[in-house]
């Protein structure tokens, strides 16, 4: 239950068009503590000193709600693999390191303070189709669809997104191409989603574009960052759908 | 105000059909004309606006999170039960009711849980043709598992993210009418989303729900918006324990802000300790962390049966691979040879209390027990445990640095559930005309205990199968009056909003630079000490006349020693936790008051005085079989306790045994 | 024409093209070291035969091919800037501070796959002084001449060989060759991901096979400058002449 010691350089931004810059700060804390919480206790200093907390989003700590975010140390959701940065461990990081702190950066991500970016760039990508056109009322028997396991589990992997941002932010090139691409491949590969397979293709990856996200360079990064590890098997999905749906198949 | 449960006539499994015959209907050109708003896009916000979208209502939808698709249902990992019998393992309707009721120590109306289950297929029906990945074996039909008790295996699962799979499929309905709308232009009905938005108050014209009051979280404006009716969908008020598995933004500021325009809260006392949840370890911790129930499947409960071994553990001298076979107590199979470690959450989470204070503890602080997995990993293979529980294997190796496959998970209760909310009728309304109440929100079907893979069901047949036809025939009915955001009852209530949060700015700028001052949060976490040890897992007379004593006084402190960040007009977090906390200071109080009233054991509800010459829950049915609906006052006025009976027809009263 | 268009215009169907001129100018470079690789024999005939053989073998058509062969390269550059400097610039305005880092696994992020603007300009400049030398000055269609069966044909092998006398000459083109190798590296593999064409299980071994496919059309093409420098010809064929 050792304490540990660390230097933080933290980018401050008072708002959307506020000029930002890196503040350091000095922390002990519990090596047991996650990254957040050790954000939570340097706030709690800084509140102390009569000082302005760092803004951060979180919500259910522990993985799956997609709130929490940013860059440490020049990478997405912190150096582990498959972690969100809400269940990153301090014990990850030596005694009196610098770890350093910036948002997720994206043209389509504007900060909104701190820490803090707006996303909704992809729940506006998600209203293109991002669902299978189902009214709520009286439906076949859950089991007259009948679903191979295999299939079906792939489409669980691609769903398990959870929206944070990390492929973005992570992507040198900004691209949000394995957000769309985990949710077209989730909603290709069950055929409740067929029908509108190809529509929903192209009006996803129009919307992606029109939010201002960049291309796909192939890299890859976004996998290693993605808090679930999703595969980029998704982005090949999609492009794969793209040209099909553009020549009129997936109709 | 109404407080009549409005349980249709007839036979318990004809009530919902009976009130379906008997509803009014609102006109297609009619429903083009009603804005109905809702708060909270959890599974029941986010099912009730899509659905209400999809059948021809202007639906404004409002979280207080950048997304709807991050609402804290997401963080369901087990299940979701409903009567399919595809196991034909002998469930039924009936089977599932029965259970519901007396999981929830029969402390819940028989028709609204009996509702639950006659709908809980639908919802797999639906939520299968949304395309939700539901697991399946290799036929390609969906899989089922037993879960949290139940002798039949009718709960449905995607690996251990259930709760994201089923918010992300009403997530994705709810979409679909956001775009419906953006794309249809003004007059088209559908759903408009307001992201970044907390209620902060309930409007009321001559008694009736009219709208609400919003914070919008990134300017820090006050905003009105209007409606034919409310729906409140904002989940339990499980973070008045401050740590909770409960996301860090989860609040009961919306219905407590309700409740203070004349809402009656039901049965507050009633929480869920979860038994299975990663311990605390240290005074920084922010949350804890619940590990699904379904690991009790295949994992055995256990605690050395010394305590000079217990303590070895604890101090780091030995650890589990240590203690040999003979000297381990699995307690729980030994206490319970029929349900064994599948006992409800209730009765694991007394018990491993208990364990502890037994000074059996295995962990540093002395307060965990180990679920261990060694015989079934060897039973089974590894490759089947991975198969079924490796994602929450990861994570608890994530959180606490061990591994699972290895060495046993610690594990030790956390508070994740208010069965307790704002009273609803049968049709899920308050007793104020025109405000709803769904899922967690509401009190109303699970008693004093809820059983696992119930919630999800609860919150979808909520918003997908139930508002739809009880708030149409509310609107048919009541022909409420259409109001806009210019009547008078809303700048009142906006002045009433502002004048309440410049109040909490005013002790915070008065504090500036106090060093005597208090951050929000160490006042918080010294409610949720109070809560936890004085109106928790058990709970005694003296322990919540303690917490009574103790409570005001913190609330004291928050009202002259609080610290703040000063800036009101853009996003700052603390200001958001102030406004919250201040509601939980006072909610907080009426949980310990409506324990301590409540002189019996039921469920989450265990009174120390009130047991059974083995240890267990003790009902007073006489006295106590009924539901306890709080009225506000006034600030300074005590709460009125209006009760209202539950009458059993159907199901015969006995005292819980899983022996 | 209006879904021409959209495809073309959108994030994607830019990385279709990229692909399809990517694998359009492998196989000009596969046919262009198979020439090379003519002159390992140390005949100047050979090289020269296959030179004049394609003006002949291509008739008419020589000129077009040329010209698409022009286009292909032009459109892979083309959109390379835009990609990399326009759209890439514009989708993050506001850099990161601090030098991004890769998480590793299953990431390609390193050499290869972060600096194809670089190694493709380095092979475009590249390209552009090789073409002037041997296909535009007019020095080389005067000076560099020979009889092959009667008609007169460009010698290059003669042009080769003086070209590589001089080292540092050879080692500019060595080097060249590994970037191109470099730029291989993460190509093939990404042209592939660019057109959908890629399974989780094939990953793995595309990823491989631009490798392969990146050190065997580098080495082959790097050979023949230290071949040349060295004249291995004349020491490997010692005596067949």
């Amino acid at each position: 239950m050792a304490n540990k010691n660390f230097k933080l350089e933290v980018w401050r931004q008072d708002g959307p068009n506020a000029q930002g810059n890196f503040e350091s700060f000095d922390i002990e804390i519990n090596e047991h503590a996650s990254f957040l919480e050790m954000l939570d206790h340097l706030n709690e200093q800084i509140m102390n000193e009569g000082g302005r907390p760092i803004e951060f989003d979180s919500d259910c700590r522990e993985g799956i709600c997609g709130s929490c975010g940013c860059v440490v140390n020049g990478a997405a959701h912190g150096p582990e693999r498959e972690t969100a940065v809400c269940q990153l461990h301090m014990r990850t990081f030596q005694n009196g390191e610098t770890i350093t702190i910036e948002p997720f950066r994206a043209k389509a991500f504007p900060i909104v303070r701190d820490l803090v970016v707006d996303r909704e760039a992809f729940d506006r990508i998600q209203e293109k189709g991002g669902y299978v056109s189902v009214n709520t009322g009286p439906k076949p028997d859950a089991n007259s669809i009948k679903i191979g396991k295999e299939r079906s589990d792939e489409a669980f992997d691609a769903a398990t997104c959870i929206g944070c941002g990390a492929c973005v932010a992570a992507c040198p090139n900004a691209s949000a191409s394995l957000f769309v691409g985990a949710r077209l491949k989730h909603f290709g590969l069950m055929p409740q989603g067929a029908p509108e397979r190809g529509r929903r293709t192209l009006r996803m990856v129009h919307q992606m574009d029109d939010e201002g996200f960049g291309p796909c360079s192939n890299i890859g990064e976004c996998e290693a960052a993605c808090p679930k590890g999703i595969s980029i098997s998704a982005i090949a999905h999609m492009k794969r759908d793209f040209l099909f749906a553009n020549l009129g198949f997936h109709k | 105000m109404t407080f009549q449960s409005g349980i249709p006539d007839g036979p318990l499994k004809e009530k919902w059909d009976v009130f379906k015959a008997k509803m009014k209907l609102v006109s297609p050109a009619n429903k083009k004309k009603k804005r109905i708003i809702v708060v909270g896009t959890g599974l029941a916000g986010a099912s009730a606006a899509a659905t209400l979208g999809e059948l021809g209502y202007h639906v404004d939808a409002f979280t207080i999170l950048d997304s709807p698709r991050r609402s804290h249902s997401i963080a369901a990992q087990g299940g979701i039960n409903s009567t399919k019998n595809y196991p034909y393992d002998g469930d039924s309707v009936w089977r599932l009711f029965y259970d519901t009721i007396k999981g929830g120590d029969y402390r819940s109306r028989e028709a609204n849980t009996y509702r639950l289950a006659q709908l809980s297929a639908n919802i797999i029906d639906q939520a299968v043709a949304q395309g939700v990945p539901f697991a399946r074996e290799y036929g390609g039909e969906l899989a089922n598992r037993s879960f949290g008790g139940a002798q039949v295996s009718r709960t449905f699962y995607a690996k251990g993210q259930t709760g994201q799979q089923l918010l992300l499929g009403a997530y994705s309905a709810l979409m679909r009418q956001v775009d419906a709308k953006k794309s249809g232009g003004d007059g088209i009905p559908g759903v408009t989303m307001y992201t970044r938005r907390e209620m902060l108050d309930l409007v009321l014209v001559d008694g009736v729900a009219k709208g609400i009051i919003v914070r919008n979280l990134i300017t820090g404006e006050i905003e009105r918006y209007a409606g034919d009716a409310v729906l409140l969908c904002t989940g339990g008020y499980g973070r008045a324990y401050f740590l909770s598995t409960n996301a860090f933004n989860s609040n009961g500021t919306a219905a407590w802000r309700a409740h203070k325009r004349g809402a009656y809260f039901a049965n507050p006392c009633y929480v869920q300790i979860h038994p299975t949840c990663i311990p605390a370890s240290g005074d920084y911790q922010s949350k804890l962390t619940l590990m699904s129930e379904s690991l009790r499947n295949d994992g055995r409960v256990w605690v050395p049966k010394s305590s000079e071994d217990a303590k070895a553990i604890q101090t780091g001298k030995k650890t589990a691979v240590d203690i040999k076979e003979a000297d381990r107590d699995y307690y729980l199979e030994r206490r319970y040879p029929s349900f064994g470690n599948l006992v409800p959450r209730d009765v694991a989470s007394r018990n491993a209390k208990n364990m502890c204070d037994k000074n059996l503890g295995v962990n540093p602080t002395g307060r965990a027990v180990y679920l261990d997995f060694e015989r079934e990993i060897k039973a089974q293979g590894y490759e089947t445990i991975k198969d079924k529980y490796g994602n929450l294997f990861d994570m608890y190796k994530k959180i606490a640095g061990d591994d699972p496959y290895k060495t046993p998970m610690k594990i030790y209760p956390a508070v994740h559930y208010t069965m307790g909310g704002l009273w609803v009728d049968y049709s899920l309304m308050s007793n104020i005309p025109g405000l709803f109440v769904l899922g967690e929100a509401n009190f109303s079907d699970h008693g004093a205990n809820r059983l696992g893979a119930s919630a999800l069901m609860q919150g979808l047949a909520d918003g997908y199968f139930v508002i739809p036809h009880t708030l149409g025939n509310y609107l048919a009915t009541e022909k409420p009056e259409k109001v806009d955001t210019q009547h008078p009852a809303f700048q009142s209530a906006e002045d009433d909003t502002k004048e309440y949060f410049q109040s909490i700015m005013d002790v915070a700028s008065k504090n500036k630079s106090n060093k005597e001052g208090r951050t929000v949060i160490d006042i918080y976490r010294e409610l949720g000490h109070v809560m936890y040890n004085d109106v928790g897992v058990s709970r005694t007379k003296e322990g919540l006349e303690h917490a009574l004593e103790k409570i005001p006084k913190i609330r004291e402190s928050f009202w002259s020693d609080l610290k703040l960040p000063g800036e009101t007009n853009t996003f700052s977090k603390y200001i958001e936790v102030a406004g919250r906390t201040a509601d939980f200071l006072e909610l907080a109080e009426l949980m310990a008051r409506d324990a301590l009233e409540r002189e019996e054991s039921a469920g989450g509800h265990f009174r120390e005085e009130y047991q059974t010459d083995e240890g267990e829950a003790k009902r007073v049915d006489e006295d106590f079989s009924y539901v306890a609906a709080w009225e506000w006052k006034g600030a300074n006025e005590p709460h009125v306790l209006n009760k209202e009976n539950l009458v059993f027809e159907n199901v015969q009263l006995t005292q819980r045994s899983y022996k | 024409m209006s879904a021409l268009k959209k495809i073309l215009f959108s994030s994607i169907g830019k990385k279709y093209i990229m692909a399809i001129s990517g694998f359009g100018l492998i196989g000009f470079l596969v046919t262009h070291v198979a020439g090379n690789l003519t002159l390992l024999s140390g005949n100047p005939d050979h090289i020269n035969a296959y030179a004049a053989g394609l003006k002949t073998t291509l008739g008419p058509l020589f000129y077009p091919a040329e010209f698409a062969l022009v286009g292909l390269f032009l459109l892979h550059i083309f959109l390379a800037i835009y990609i990399n400097v326009v759209e890439k610039k514009a989708a993050r305005p506001d850099r990161y501070r601090k030098p991004q880092k890769g998480k590793g696994g299953p990431s390609k992020f390193g050499i290869a796959g972060s600096n194809m603007i670089i190694t493709g300009g380095l092979l475009g400049f590249f390209v552009v002084l090789h073409v002037w030398q041997i296909r535009l000055s007019s020095e080389f269609g005067s000076k560099y001449t020979t009889m092959l069966n009667g008609k007169e044909v460009a010698d290059i092998y003669r042009y080769c060989v003086e070209l590589f006398a001089s080292p540092l000459t050879t080692a500019f083109y060595v080097g060249v060759m590994v970037f191109l190798g470099i730029h291989l590296r993460h190509g093939f593999w990404s042209a592939i991901q660019s057109l959908g064409a890629m399974k989780p299980e094939w990953s793995k071994a595309i990823y491989g096979l631009g490798l392969v496919i990146a050190i065997v059309l580098a080495t082959a093409f790097l050979i023949l400058p230290i071949y040349m420098h060295f004249d291995l010809a004349s020491k490997l064929f010692a005596g067949s002449h």
